[in-house]
């Protein structure tokens, strides 16, 4: 018994030497791949952080309060809602509240987008130093090309809330001093440059990956940043690319334009796009609340928070132009009978809107069976062909060219009269009814054509932009220095 | 039968070796009121020859040397020592008030209360007993200072605990060690499990644990027999009712329709319209105040019933010369209190064994198994309860699209999708879980020097398996509360871990110096898996049928998750004690960890205290009967924290893919934020005393601490982001008192009697953030100099009263303020209300918590009543705030009743009108109308018992029978306007919808 005393006595502290190799407390996270160890060698990847960026645009971008943040500052379009939200009322009419929750949003949404951005160019680049072939070579070229574009597009949209915002040239950047206005733009255009220098030229539809951006995409966003710095030459140059490549023609039907068979046609240039998978269940992966927030007050699928209003005076507007399909297809009204079937209840209070946004609208029979929520399955759009052809009219008008043939493509689709001279307030009062509810289009289009000031009541030039969010004024300095031209 | 068992068990135990014999002792232990004392130990010394006695008090032990010293002991009673000169031995064993031989439980060892360097609390399980509650740390509320325990109202969901403080900004909840095992909770123990709980306050006691003790430590041993004893069978059950208490009053419709009509009419009025053409009512007076509605439904009231808890334990116990063992079995049965189907049901098996396998080897195991069923309520009914305005009823027969149930549609007065119906909500629920634990520990101790070296290796294993199964059926009462095909989720959660623990631990005794050393090592892993799945069209009909592969094969959803941790540990622990006067103990612990990027800290402690009541200069006072001052230093870390934080590894998934076409092409997006963590330091130094006077009738400990956490994990904003990115950064100060007295007595034989108090002061600051002068969370802010977490915002000073008022005030003209908003105290006087007006309002900390306890007995009769409150504690009022976000959700009557109705009405409440508008209520703009007072009082638990004594049944009697009445929690009182100032948050936003209950039970103990 004495020996086994001692044998234990020295075996166990022994025994326990031998587990303490330090490989015990070596251990890997489980259930995620370290950043360091994706295989920049497999090419066949190299798409991964692209679409990492797409879903970015979808997750944040359209985040339910960036849209009426983007659309109710002309007088067409208004919150909708008093009893709800009613900062938004507000700020619609210029009362800006720099502490409203969703202004805040909208900055940390975009600036998001710009990161991971980054942040997927980085990877690209490590991705590049294992390519071999010259097709890898082109993908990787084409697959900047999109990021850029959307990283551009994310700047376009906080320049149009914002004004001077800050360039993130580094996701670690401590500088916060923001660029002017002029310098974002000349930023923008380098990305969109490379964009249709590097992609393809085709349509959206078809791209391999089906919907991506390609070089057309990025002219025309070009071309915006360009039509709101009055650069009318760059305008003309990129819109008569986008034209004369033939790729694109408007969609007959304006009213399925916006619903599910226009989803992705040859009229659009970019879309944020969402699907249900083709199955009445399970997964969705859609742009959140971004079509139900402005669904009508309605019983049944066919209802959603209820914001976002038309105005009756632009309503007005339009039935005195003798609008036909646009009409109808952009206002839902409270108490009808929508051309699909679907029956919007009376309105029940009066201090709601009575008209709602109908290109977000999808009818209850495009919808999956067995899908419930509003808009699923639709896709956002963003950028269409109607917008380019509007703004080489209004180009031609400036630099020269024929606006006449462009201008009139657009109101024939709509079912109206041609037009057989154009001019300036001719192109405005179009593009205000063609995309109305778009992107606050109308907004900026009265801003750049200096005509806010005597269109806009309340209005005033202080009024043009929103005030940088009272979360990000107050925790960094260095936002309050003078806007750098660079 | 109990032979029987005893003697299976000494069967077992090898029965014990015939010693020389020189005689057999006699005799009786009796108290002080001659009561004979039943249970008591007699043990001879330096031998395993021992008795208990018997219900009459009575012992025999055979085979007594000559000359031996018998010990006769008892808890809560002085030990006493006697020399078997007589065959027949009587002794009187007196009160222990100042509990000092008591054996406490440390950390990989015990030692006696009167050797402890600093503050340790010892509950018993007998304590626990009384208290109705599912989870052993509830019903330790207001028991021990400086543990602040905060009860959940959810069924089968356990109690918020913290100690000494909040010194951490990620999690402050105790490290549990159960029989050796690590856990976060203990909600899987019944209450008649435990043996004993000892509550290690401070640093020096703790360190022995190293990076988990941070928050303090919790040691529960789980019932042990004794030796020498017959089997003791005890049965302890209760049966009881709980109703909800303090039950927010909400605002009817009639109030609620006042309110908003008031705020703007136009915007509103079609809502009531709606509800009183279709539900009744009347508009037809031209004051909108004297409208009539048909539904005015009290959404609590329809989800509320009263519930039943019941909870029945049976235990055996006993022990041999060589071994002692424990078996209990526990049913424990509660019903929610929502009138739904939910409730908790769980069974806990357990059992001890020690056993003296030769004079050089002891073996053990102990184990719980518990199993636990919870049919779950769907608690976002409270919420929506408290939201909705009564202005529609539950059931309309109108509402066609209803299926199955004709439940009402908010929708039919106008409302779109923030209401719901809540009692639809809570009956279309079907979820449950179904749990399994087992925690089991086998040892075996090699004394290699008997009485003074032995070697003790201890492997404990911890298993929870959670299943968890949801299926909702199709039902349609809105078209934003609809299910249009039926859904199944089910889930499989596993928690695996295992301790292994090795000590060597040495004793001797040198004349007047004692010396203790242990040396130890300790390894261990915690892991953690998950996977669910989600299918629709399910067929519905049975629970046989409820398999994710009987539904639709497209559109399946799966998740997959797990973790694994592992740690190693070096510890050793070294004592000194010189003739019971000077006592000193070193720890230290070396540990590492698998989860951080600096593997392995160190966490030294030292203590010392000095028995000055043993110096001869005390022994002529007559004041202090004991005197014992204490002070001890330590260092503790906290692994709580997450290992890194950021984004270095990448994010996948659907969330991260972009769609194309009709699917998604995998994406992944890795924007780096990110940073390295380490664990939480905190240093703690604590000063104590513990007197005893009046005889000893009156006992005090009073510690003083001074607790800082170092390398605080605090997580700042990041530029141009709504995320955090966490950084050791923030130093934060406890510092505080504790005191607990207590006096006994007895008046003549019969009546005993006690008072206990038990006070903790708290002062939290934040010494440093790391450079900064404040760093602003999503819900509070800290600043160097305020307490953690303080809410931060303006200060209203008052209520604009006339238009007169407004007109002179430029900051009402530039804010179109009106009169019955907030005015704002303009902190820097620059006649603007800005970000620079701003400051901290309180935080949710109480400087105060107490409990007063008192008890009496009276021959057969006791008595006995805890009470709990805190003080100094503030809370924010989210759910009012909300209000931003919904303008017409409901109100809570008090804001009706209190609100601004015209000059003069109230210069602190808002009008009606004011409380829909972002000057007053904004999620940005917080303001002091939101932060209320958390201060509370509870009678905590008052308990009424008969004891029945010896009852003779034929032949057998029956040692005891208790039957005890109980209310648990039966009042509580506070001001916020609230459902408990308890909150979930440790932030102190109140969003607690779900009311508090009380509990009254009927008990019974048998002893047999």
């Amino acid at each position: 018994m004495n020996i086994l005393k001692k044998a234990l006595l020295y075996a166990l502290p022994a025994m326990l030497l031998a587990t303490t190799s330090c490989d015990f407390l070596d251990k890997e996270p489980e259930n995620s791949v370290p950043e360091n160890s994706v295989d920049f060698t497999n090419l066949d990847n190299m798409y991964m952080p692209v679409s990492g960026v797409y879903a970015k645009l979808r997750t944040g971008g359209m985040h339910w309060v960036i849209w009426p943040l983007s659309i109710i500052r002309d007088d067409d379009v208004w919150s909708g809602r008093v009893d709800d939200q009613a900062t938004l009322v507000d700020m619609g009419n210029y009362n800006y509240d720099n502490s409203f929750w969703g202004l805040n949003e909208m900055w940390n949404q975009y600036y998001g987008m710009i990161k991971v951005a980054n942040a997927a160019l980085e990877s690209l680049d490590s991705y590049a130093e294992n390519i071999k072939s010259d097709a890898d070579m082109k993908n990787y070229y084409t697959y900047c090309g999109e990021v850029r574009f959307l990283r551009a597009y994310a700047y376009y949209r906080l320049v149009q809330g914002f004004g001077a915002v800050t360039i993130l040239r580094s996701n670690s950047q401590t500088d916060m001093t923001r660029s002017t206005i002029d310098a974002v733009n000349r930023y923008m255009l380098e990305d969109l440059e490379y964009g249709y220098t590097n992609m393809p030229l085709i349509r959206p539809n078809e791209s391999n990956h089906f919907g991506a951006v390609t070089a057309y995409s990025a002219m025309a966003l070009a071309a915006k940043v360009y039509l709101n710095m009055g650069n009318y030459a760059k305008v003309k140059e990129l819109t008569d690319k986008i034209i004369s490549s033939k790729k694109f023609e408007l969609y007959d039907d304006y009213y399925n334009l916006f619903k599910i068979p226009g989803k992705l046609c040859n009229e659009s240039l970019f879309e944020c796009q969402c699907t249900d998978f083709g199955n009445g269940s399970g997964d969705m992966v859609d742009a959140d609340q971004w079509f139900v927030f402005q669904g009508p007050a309605n019983n049944g699928n066919i209802s959603g928070w209820g914001f976002i209003g038309l105005y009756k005076e632009f309503r007005d507007w339009a039935a005195a132009r003798g609008e036909g399909i646009r009409a109808t297809t952009s206002f839902l009204l409270a108490g009808s009978t929508t051309p699909s079937g679907d029956v919007i209840r009376p309105l029940q209070n009066p201090t709601q809107t009575d008209c709602w946004n109908g290109k977000a609208y999808t009818p209850s029979h495009q919808l999956t069976e067995g899908r419930t929520k509003y808009g699923s399955n639709n896709n956002v759009r963003i950028l269409r062909y109607a917008d380019v052809l509007l703004m080489n009219a209004e180009a031609c008008l400036e630099v020269g060219g024929d606006a006449v043939t462009p201008f009139n493509l657009v109101r024939t689709r709509a079912g109206m009269p041609t037009l057989s001279t154009v001019t300036i307030d001719n192109i405005l009062d179009e593009r205000r009814m063609e995309l109305c509810c778009e992107w606050g289009e109308r907004y900026n289009d009265l801003i750049r054509r200096g005509k806010a000031a005597s269109t806009l009541k309340g209005w005033d030039a202080s009024k043009t932009y929103y005030p940088i969010p009272f979360e990000q004024s107050s925790n960094i300095p260095s936002l309050a220095n003078e806007p750098k031209d660079e | 039968m109990k032979k029987r068992i005893l003697s299976v068990l000494l069967d077992l135990a090898g029965v014990a070796r015939a010693r020389a014999a020189p005689k057999t002792v006699i005799g009786v232990v009796l108290d002080q009121s001659n009561q004979p004392v039943i249970g008591a130990s007699v043990q001879v010394n330096g031998t395993t020859t021992g008795a208990v006695t018997d219900f009459d008090g009575n012992y025999e032990l055979k085979n007594v040397p000559d000359n031996a010293v018998i010990t006769f002991s008892y808890i809560g009673m002085k030990t006493k020592e006697v020399k078997a000169t007589d065959t027949t031995i009587n002794v009187t064993l007196e009160d222990d008030l100042q509990k000092l031989d008591e054996v406490v439980v440390i950390g990989y060892g015990a030692a006696k209360a009167k050797d402890l360097t600093s503050p340790i609390t010892v509950v018993k399980g007998e304590e626990l007993l009384s208290v109705p509650a599912t989870s052993p740390m509830a019903a330790m509320q207001g028991k021990v200072a400086g543990v602040n325990v905060v009860n959940s109202g959810t069924p089968g969901s356990g109690p918020r605990v913290s100690i000494r403080g909040t010194g951490s900004f990620t999690n402050s909840s105790p490290l549990y060690v159960v029989d050796g095992m690590f856990y976060d909770d203990i909600n899987f123990l019944n209450n008649s499990d435990i043996q004993e709980m000892s509550v290690l306050k401070d640093a020096s006691a703790a360190a022995i644990y190293g990076v988990r003790a941070a928050n303090g430590v919790v040691i529960i041993t789980t019932k042990k027999g004794k030796r020498n004893q017959n089997a003791k069978i005890t049965y302890n059950g209760y049966v009881g009712v709980q109703s909800a208490t303090n039950v927010l009053k909400m605002a009817n419709s009639q109030q609620y329709a006042t309110m908003l009509l008031e705020a703007n009419y136009d915007a509103y009025v079609s809502t009531m319209k709606a509800s009183i053409d279709r539900y009744g009512g009347s508009y037809a007076d031209a004051d909108f105040h004297n409208w009539t509605y048909g539904a005015n439904t009290d959404w609590y009231n329809e989800l509320l019933r009263k519930a039943v808890i019941t909870n029945h334990s049976l235990g055996i116990s006993g022990g041999s010369e060589k071994a002692v063992y424990s078996l209990g079995v526990s049913y424990l049965y509660q019903d929610g209190i929502m009138d739904a189907d939910n409730n908790y049901k769980r069974m806990n098996f357990r059992a001890a064994v020690d056993y003296d396998a030769t004079s050089w080897l002891k073996v053990g195991f102990n184990g719980v198994f518990s199993n636990s069923t919870q049919i779950l309520p769907n608690n976002s009914a409270w919420k929506e309860a408290f939201n909705a305005p009564s202005i529609y009823p539950v059931y309309d027969e109108n509402n066609v699209e209803a299926t199955p149930e004709k439940f009402a549609s908010p929708a039919s007065v106008g409302f779109t999708s923030n209401f719901y119906n809540p009692v639809a909500t809570a009956q279309y629920n079907n979820s449950r879980n179904e749990n399994y634990q087992v925690l089991s520990n086998f040892y075996a101790q090699f004394n290699i020097l008997p009485e003074k070296l032995n070697f003790k290796t201890s492997y404990s294993y911890d298993y929870t398996g959670t299943r968890g199964r949801t299926y909702i059926k199709p039902y349609y009462v809105s078209s934003w509360q609809q299910k249009s095909v039926s859904e199944l989720t089910k889930s499989t959660t596993n928690y695996y871990n295992y301790i292994w623990d090795n000590t060597l631990t040495y004793n001797d005794r040198f004349g007047d110096h004692k010396v203790g050393a242990m040396l130890g090592y300790s390894m261990r892993q915690q892991q953690y898996r998950y996977m669910w799945g989600k299918a629709s069209n399910v067929p519905e009909g049975k629970d046989e049928y409820l398999y994710l592969s009987q539904g639709d094969a497209d559109g399946v959803t799966l998740g997959d998750d797990g973790y694994c941790y592992r740690g190693q540990s070096y510890f050793a622990r070294l004592n000194y004690d010189y003739a019971g006067k000077y006592l000193l103990m070193f720890t230290m612990r070396a540990d590492g960890s698998s989860k951080y990027q600096e593997k392995w800290g160190s966490f030294p402690s030292v203590g010392a205290s000095w028995v000055m009541s043993q110096e001869s200069f005390m022994q002529d006072q007559k004041v202090l009967d004991y005197l014992k001052l204490r002070a001890s230093w330590g260092r503790l870390g906290n692994d709580h924290v997450a290992a890194s934080d950021g984004f270095a590894s990448i994010s996948t998934g659907n969330s991260a893919s972009g769609v194309f076409g009709n699917t998604t092409i995998p994406g992944f997006q890795n924007t780096s934020y990110f940073s390295y963590l380490k664990w939480e330091l905190v240093d703690e130094t604590n000063v104590g005393v513990n007197f005893s006077t009046l005889n000893n009738r009156l006992n005090v400990d009073l510690d003083w601490y001074y607790r800082m956490t170092k390398r605080a994990v605090i997580s700042p904003r990041l530029p141009f982001s709504n995320d955090v990115l966490a950084g050791n950064y923030g130093e934060i100060l406890n510092t505080g008192f504790d005191i607990s007295a207590n006096w006994s007595d007895r008046i003549g034989n019969d009546f005993k009697y006690s008072i206990g108090l038990n006070l903790s002061f708290l002062k939290n600051e934040v010494k440093d953030l790391g450079g900064t002068a404040y760093v602003k969370g999503g819900k509070t802010i800290n600043m160097v100099g305020e307490e953690m977490n303080s809410f931060y915002g303006f200060k209203v000073v008052g209520v604009y009263q006339n238009d007169a008022e407004c007109a002179a005030d430029p900051v009402a003209v530039a804010n179109g303020l009106v009169p019955g908003d907030f005015k704002y105290e303009d902190v820097n006087k620059d006649g603007v209300i800005d970000g620079n007006d701003r400051q901290t309002l309180g935080a949710y900390i109480p400087n105060l918590t107490y409990g007063l306890n008192f008890g009496l007995s009276w021959k057969n009769l006791d008595f006995e009543l805890t009470t709990y409150g805190q003080a100094g504690a503030q809370m924010y009022n989210r759910k009012r705030a909300l209000r931003y976000s919904q303008s017409n959700f409901n109100f809570d009557e008090a804001q009706y009743t209190n609100r601004w109705t015209g000059e003069g009405s109230t210069n602190e409440h808002p009008s009606a009108a004011a409380l829909v508008k972002g000057w007053n209520v904004s999620d940005q703009k917080v303001n002091s109308y939101f932060v209320e007072s958390a201060d509370y009082f509870r009678i905590q638990n008052i308990t009424l018992a008969y004891n029945f004594r010896n009852i003779k049944m034929g032949n057998y009697t029956l040692p005891g029978i208790r039957v005890s009445v109980t209310a648990d929690r039966p009042f509580t009182t506070f001001k916020a306007n609230a459902f408990t100032p308890e909150l979930s948050d440790a932030e102190g936003w109140d969003v607690e919808v779900y009311p508090l209950t009380s509990t009254y039970t009927l008990g019974v103990q048998i002893d047999f």
